[in-house]
């Protein structure tokens, strides 16, 4: 507390009107979309006005701080200050400076409360709150000269702009006070979550979890106060035994009040007239951040040490880092050797959220990973992301581009940390049934990427139920999102699942879903779910060919589980996307389907071998049900392909096995044929353009001339053309010794 | 008293109608506005009622229901009673499938007044699923309004291969 002043100087901006004077200047310029030209163009209208609403704001807070008596509300130059104050705060925000008058005023129960409620109504910061002016006005709240009302706007208003504070420390010694506010029952709700904003370790006492809990007891479990006690509980355990439920829906209500849409209109119009406004406003913000979000609507603070020192510290710096047992305040970390050499004395900044969009604090945070520090960041998220969500709060609706950039960012940060948040997953989980799935799509879409791999009976009813509801209701667009969304989360199982084998020696606090059979439970649940839903879907919307691509993405990812991840566990897909993909139109998904077969392929050979040669002690072997399947699925594929006998020699009990006798009823002339390389109606334009090429003088097309040699230089002309798929599948799975082929399956 | 039945009626040709049974204010005319702007390749016809029974006096004009949905605001506490009454009139076959519950006013959950886990007894005793959206936001109601059309195409056969029987198992089944 070097630097500040005492805390009750109701004079303060008298005496440093001078310094104030530039204040206001700055804070006027700020709203101008050039500053630097503000001398120049100085008789413009514009101007002008902004001229002449400084000097009124400037006559009011004086008025406002010299006013003695009580005035009559109808005096009317209380009215005409009044007016000017209100109109300036809803347009650009007070300047830091206006709060200790209007504060003290509005509390000090000089004027009648309508007076009062206006004034705190109006209390819209532009940049900052100046930290004193809050203390001086919680003296007042102590005196008791101002009613219930306008104590509780008092408190609504503070946790409102808590955030616009600029430094906590004094607040912090004030806790006893704001404590001792519990037993009003009106205000009790508000000062817990005042209190909840503001706990830190030292603040936990055993007389107050005593207090708290007889509170509890007196006015039944109330979710403000369980709140405020799992915040106590966080920090000291020992303290508080009672067990308090982890998942709460919410813990406060919305403070509701004037000021969140009109700190929105003054920041958005800040935003739009500068861009170098915020970090100037914010001594303190960091500059990382300041590239991005730090205009959004939801904001995420800007980190700050508990410290007030910071300009001493800066002296000292260069000096003796190192000797130094202070925290090395976080403002200051700006590069990666920074935080390298003073790892061992960073403290996280007081309000967590802002580590998102910190790159060099996160890896911090990858460093030390703490269970308080996680919490820290739980709660605040949850909090954030349940009272902006823009389709589980109507009133939110505009917003809705500052919300997708707070997902995006939470998204970019899970990426960064390469693992999900758990405030993310249950938001997930809360918003999905009574999502639209259009708004933020691809955020929420990216989130479901990144749920964590432990909570083995949540995602079922939670994730997959609604997602399935949406996906087949929706449109092709959607369901090709849903399925890149489910094939990422795959990705990022298996990912951490090879970490995780890496790692296995410091397992320590592992849940018993990420030992190796609970992995594979969950994600051959996963698999099974897709399979399902793809199925439907390729029903739904006729084997879409985009769609299609999808799915087949998935299973690329699933086919190459034991070799890549080493996952003892392979699924085929079900035959409905198995059949879809042989069938279709499209030679882009026949390929794919080719690669595909093909790691299968040399995923079975592969295990087979480890099986058979038994070096390794296999916990999980495939049962011979995969094989099976397989080799039915590479026997449909060769007779498509290949032999021109698909009908007669699948054996897959859905696949397209017909009679000679029902095939002969459809006069399909040559349908023997109708099945091949050549013919099949994914590659029959390459037949159709191979044909040209080699017999450019025959004008009937005629597919019976690739044959023998033919059919090899037509073989050589599609690996050509990019079917590096089929390629693959045809060098390993057919025999090509002998001309009439014949599929090389394992020995089951 | 009479009650509704689906297959009482032959089918138009390339046209599907729809019933919206709902009493919260204009956002069941609202809805039916925005289906119909849609794009589609059939015809929709939308009636529109706040409780069931219809009047009987003009059933014969009134062309076959291939889908009902129920719509509930869960800020009004007496739509969840109009809607449970109105289903007493609905023929236990249009249950195989052909309705579905629209529960509205989601934005505003601090206002709920409707027991949520009755909502969802309610789909679950019915066979029927449930849907959520809230009608206020435009883009919510578009999609909404999207969702239901292509259920709708379901259950009046237009989807081959996939009937309202099927589709209503594969909603209700995975959660």
């Amino acid at each position: 507390m070097q630097q500040s002043q005492s805390s009750k100087t109701p004079k303060r901006p008298l005496q440093l009107r001078d310094a104030n004077q530039t204040d206001l200047s700055a804070w006027r310029k700020k709203g101008r979309t050039e500053p630097e030209k503000s001398v120049q163009d100085h008789q413009s209208p514009n101007d002008q006005k902004n001229d002449n609403e400084e000097d009124s704001l400037k006559q009011a807070f004086r008025y406002f701080e010299e006013v003695q008596d009580r005035v009559s509300l109808k005096n009317s130059i209380l009215q005409e200050h009044l007016t000017t104050v209100e109109s300036v705060a809803l347009q650009r925000g007070l300047p830091p400076e206006g709060f200790n008058v209007l504060l003290n005023v509005a509390l000090s129960g000089k004027f009648a409360d309508t007076v009062n409620t206006r004034i705190l109504k109006s209390l819209v910061p532009a940049s900052v709150i100046p930290e004193d002016s809050v203390v001086s006005s919680v003296s007042w709240l102590c005196v008791g000269k101002c009613s219930g009302n306008v104590q509780l706007l008092f408190l609504k208003w503070l946790i409102t702009v808590f955030d616009f504070i600029d430094q906590k420390e004094q607040l912090n010694a004030l806790y006893g006070f704001f404590f001792s506010f519990l037993q009003d029952e009106k205000m009790c709700p508000f000062v817990c979550h005042l209190l909840y904003l503001l706990t830190r370790k030292e603040n936990v006492k055993p007389f107050r979890v005593r207090r708290l809990l007889d509170l509890q007891a007196k006015m039944g479990t109330q979710s403000y106060l369980q709140a405020l006690l799992s915040v106590y509980k966080l920090f000291c355990p020992e303290l508080v035994t009672i067990t308090l439920p982890r998942k709460m829906k919410a813990y406060f209500r919305d403070p509701e009040g004037p000021w969140k849409a009109a700190i929105n209109t003054v920041r958005q119009r800040n935003q739009g007239n500068t861009q170098v406004s915020r970090s100037l406003f914010l001594g303190t913000a960091q500059p990382q951040s300041q590239k991005r979000k730090w205009n959004t609507q939801i904001s995420i603070p800007a980190s700050s040490t508990n410290k007030n020192n910071l300009e001493e510290d800066r002296e000292k710096e260069c000096v003796d880092l190192y000797s130094t047992n202070e925290s090395f305040p976080v403002e200051q970390l700006q590069t990666f050797s920074q935080l390298v050499q003073n790892i061992h004395c960073l403290e996280f900044p007081s309000q967590m959220g802002s580590v998102l969009t910190n790159p060099l604090l996160l890896h911090y945070m990858n460093c030390f990973r703490d269970e308080s520090v996680d919490l820290r960041l739980y709660y605040w998220m949850n909090q954030t992301l349940q009272q902006e969500c823009t389709w589980c709060v109507a009133d939110n609706s505009q917003y809705e581009e500052e919300f997708k950039n707070f997902l995006e960012t939470l998204y970019e940060t899970e990426c960064f940390l390469q693992e999900g948040f758990s405030s993310c997953e249950e938001f997930l989980y809360k918003s999905l049934p009574l999502w639209d799935g259009f708004c933020c799509r691809s955020q929420i879409l990216r989130f479901v990427s990144w749920i964590p791999l432990r909570s083995s009976s949540e995602i079922k009813s939670h994730l997959y139920g609604p997602l399935a509801q949406l996906f087949f209701t929706s449109s092709v667009y959607f369901k090709c999102s849903v399925i890149e969304s489910l094939k990422e989360l795959l990705q990022n199982w298996l990912n951490c699942q090879v970490t995780h084998l890496d790692s296995e020696s410091d397992s320590e606090g592992h849940s018993s879903n990420t030992t190796l059979s609970g992995l594979v439970n969950m994600v051959a649940e996963l698999i099974n779910f897709v399979g399902r839903i793809s199925t439907v879907a390729l029903r739904l919307e006729s084997s879409h060919t985009l769609l299609l691509h999808f799915i087949l993405d998935f299973y690329e990812t699933v086919c190459d589980m034991y070799l890549r991840y080493d996952l003892p566990l392979l699924i085929m897909p079900p035959p409905g996307v198995f059949y879809a993909a042989l069938l279709s139109m499209d030679s882009v998904n026949l390929n794919q389907l080719c690669y595909i077969m093909y790691r299968y392929r040399t995923n079975l050979v592969t295990a087979k071998e480890n099986e058979l040669s038994k070096k390794k002690i296999l916990q999980f072997k495939f049962s011979n049900q995969t094989y099976q399947e397989y080799n039915k699925y590479l026997t449909a594929m060769v007779g498509c392909l290949w032999t021109s006998n698909a009908f007669q020699k699948d054996i897959h009990p859905q696949g397209i096995s017909m009679d000679d006798e029902l095939l002969r009823k459809t006069t399909v002339p040559d349908f023997k044929t109708s099945f091949n390389i050549v013919c099949h109606p994914a590659l029959m334009t390459y037949a159709f353009f191979y044909l040209q090429q080699a017999f450019p003088d025959d004008t009937t097309v005629d597919f019976s001339l690739i044959k023998g040699k033919e059919w090899n230089r037509y073989l050589e002309y599609l690996y050509l053309q990019g079917l590096n798929g089929l390629k693959v599948f045809i060098e390993s799975s057919v025999n090509r010794i002998s001309q009439a082929s014949h599929s090389k399956s394992e020995n089951v | 008293m009479a009650v509704l039945r689906p297959f009482n009626k032959l089918p138009e040709l390339n046209s599907a109608v729809l019933l919206l049974v709902g009493s919260e204010g204009d956002f069941p005319q609202k809805l039916a506005e925005t289906i119909l702007q849609e794009k589609r390749d059939f015809t929709v016809n939308i009636h529109i009622a706040t409780s069931l029974p219809l009047p009987s006096e003009r059933d014969h004009l009134r062309p076959r229901i291939d889908m009902i949905v129920f719509m509930i605001d869960i800020k009004n506490k007496h739509s969840l009673k109009n809607v449970e009454d109105s289903l007493a009139h609905v023929d236990a076959r249009f249950f195989l499938g052909k309705v579905c519950f629209l529960v509205t006013g989601v934005g505003r959950v601090n206002c709920c007044s409707v027991d949520m886990n009755a909502v969802w007894k309610l789909g679950e005793n019915y066979c029927s699923p449930v849907l959520f959206c809230e009608l206020e936001l435009e883009g919510t109601r578009v999609s909404t309004a999207q969702r239901l059309l292509r259920m709708l195409q379901i259950c009046a056969g237009y989807v081959p291969g996939v009937s309202a029987l099927y589709f209503n198992t594969l909603m209700t089944s995975f959660s």
